[in-house]
């Protein structure tokens, strides 16, 4: 068996070596910059999250099913991620990710890799090519490190960069995914379509081992963390909900309510302005980037739409858009340290 | 003292009883049994090959192939999971009976029922997705460290209590291949 599996992989790589096939680009300057010097360190302090590489199997070949059919096992308030993309939209529920992290999905003709990190509460996306995201079973500040399987490389979910491996140092390329609960999902989105349960593997996908979101239970509710991290903070409790975003220069973490509140953000880094929406209808937020003093004002966005793909507005033209994600506070702050706090007291 | 009815009675019920009950308890922390509801009948097999039946999603912990729904109860069938299960909840239950085979004897050297701890440390081996679950019921702050430990805590159980029996055996208790004929030797009315 390992030998086939072995004679498999090097003939995997291989052609995917003739097909000019690379899922990693190099490392994107939206990652912060203190983020490489300590690559060796995110490797170094990994830990055993328990079970061992694809213990936790990724769901390589996603079977999806109608809105209408979901409904029957899919309450309201059950969270879900969210993508549309290249014309197509589809949710993956939490329920079903929490049992494998990783869905391993194509959307048109695009592989993209769809990961969530229960300890973290992080969904994130990325460009896969045609490669595949693996679990490692390896964890480090409580977060999912994925492999890849053509090269063996190993990538924690949040930073999004190899820190061990023949593409360690690179950067894995971004796509915005939405963290939101079904109902509001589904009324954006009514032709959505929704991961099946016919995963190909046996789960109890109607109990969560962590706890629940419908309202938050068990390990999502708080207490402590379960594994080690890097550095904490008690500014705010270790699993509140933060919404994030991190460039070149900086990091930043939004709290939701306050952002909920303003309706529009704005912050001032060292080389970009930066606007941060909220999206009322699947209370999330959307994050754009304008060089200093470029961003369109108050008054010029006071007919922002949102559409399939995320707010509108001829303002909006010519804006850069940042990749932003939902984490829990510990986390978040585990990574980036010396994060920017957008609360209702700025600093 | 244990009168010989009493004796014969619990030599013949407790050692399976407990091992069955250790057996479903073992199952339900590993989360192959769940109780949940709402109820719900049915069973549908997953892909039951031969590469899926073996693959390990834990220490000594295996992939299930088929989910079966009895109302509350769902059970995540592994064949694999249910031998060791079986394995573990034999080795319990000899050891029971060892210990209280032994007690029944009127001797000196009587053997401390700490003997069937060896059937704990398994208990705690239970894994939920990315975290034992001891650790998730504990919750205690940085425990995740010792997470790879966790995952010998069953093979510790099996040969604790495999040791158990063997010096129960030393003692005078009778060897495990030969405990079924005992207990129905002894449960036949004089």
């Amino acid at each position: 068996m390992p030998v086939f599996q072995t004679s498999f992989r090097l003939l995997a790589l291989v052609a995917l070596g003739l097909a000019g096939v690379a899922i990693a680009s190099p490392i994107p300057t939206e990652s912060p910059s203190s983020v490489q010097a300590s690559l060796d360190k995110y490797w170094q302090e990994n830990l055993s999250g328990g079970p061992p590489k694809d213990g936790i199997p990724s769901i390589d070949k996603p079977r999806f099913e109608s809105a209408d059919r979901a409904d029957r096992w899919l309450d309201d308030n059950d969270r879900i991620i969210g993508i549309h993309r290249n014309g197509q939209t589809r949710a993956y529920p939490q329920k079903l990710l929490v049992w494998h992290e990783i869905v391993n999905d194509t959307l048109g003709d695009e592989g993209i890799a769809v990961t969530y990190c229960p300890l973290t509460g992080t969904a994130l996306a990325f460009e896969r090519g045609q490669d595949e995201l693996g679990v490692s079973g390896r964890l480090v500040n409580s977060n999912l490190i994925m492999y890849n399987r053509s090269t063996d490389t190993y990538w924690p979910q949040i930073l999004a960069a190899g820190i061990h491996g023949p593409q360690k140092g690179e950067g894995l390329k971004e796509v915005r995914v939405i963290w939101t609960d079904w109902a509001s999902w589904r009324e954006r989105h009514g032709d959505t379509k929704v991961l099946s349960r016919r995963t190909g593997y046996a789960r109890n996908y109607r109990r969560d081992p962590y706890g629940g979101y419908g309202p938050k239970s068990g390990y999502y509710a708080g207490g402590g963390t379960l594994f080690p991290v890097f550095a904490s903070s008690d500014r705010f409790a270790q699993k509140k909900e933060i919404f994030g975003f991190r460039t070149a220069d900086l990091a930043v973490a939004v709290v939701p309510e306050v952002l909920a509140a303003a309706g529009q953000l704005r912050f001032s880094g060292k080389r970009h302005d930066f606007l941060i929406i909220h999206d009322p209808g699947l209370d999330t937020g959307w994050v754009f980037r304008a060089e200093s003093g470029r961003l369109p004002t108050a008054e010029n966005l006071n007919d922002i739409e949102f559409s399939r793909s995320g707010p509108v507005s001829p303002a909006l033209a010519g804006l850069d858009s940042v990749n932003a994600f939902e984490a829990m506070w510990f986390a978040w702050y585990a990574f980036y340290p010396d994060t920017v706090v957008i609360d209702d007291d700025r600093d | 003292m244990m009168t010989a009815i009493e004796s014969s009675f619990l030599r013949l019920w407790l050692p399976p009883i407990v091992g069955i009950a250790y057996g479903l308890f073992y199952l339900y922390v590993i989360g192959d049994l769940t109780l949940h509801g709402p109820p719900v009948w049915g069973a549908f097999l997953t892909e039951p090959t031969l590469e899926r039946l073996l693959t390990a999603r834990a220490t000594l912990m295996f992939e299930a192939i088929a989910v079966i729904e009895m109302g509350w109860l769902v059970w995540l069938f592994s064949p694999l999971n249910l031998l060791l299960t079986i394995v573990l909840s034999g080795l319990l239950a000899a050891n029971i009976h060892g210990v209280i085979y032994l007690r029944s004897r009127p001797m000196s050297c009587r053997p401390a029922s700490g003997s069937v701890a060896g059937a704990l440390p398994a208990l705690f081996a239970g894994g939920a997705c990315c975290a034992p679950s001891l650790i998730l019921l504990l919750g205690i702050p940085g425990l995740g460290a010792f997470t790879a430990f966790f995952g010998w805590l069953m093979p510790l159980s099996v040969i604790a209590l495999g040791l158990s029996r063997v010096w129960q055996h030393r003692l005078g208790a009778p060897p495990i291949f030969r405990i079924l004929p005992t207990r129905i030797w002894t449960a036949t009315p004089v």
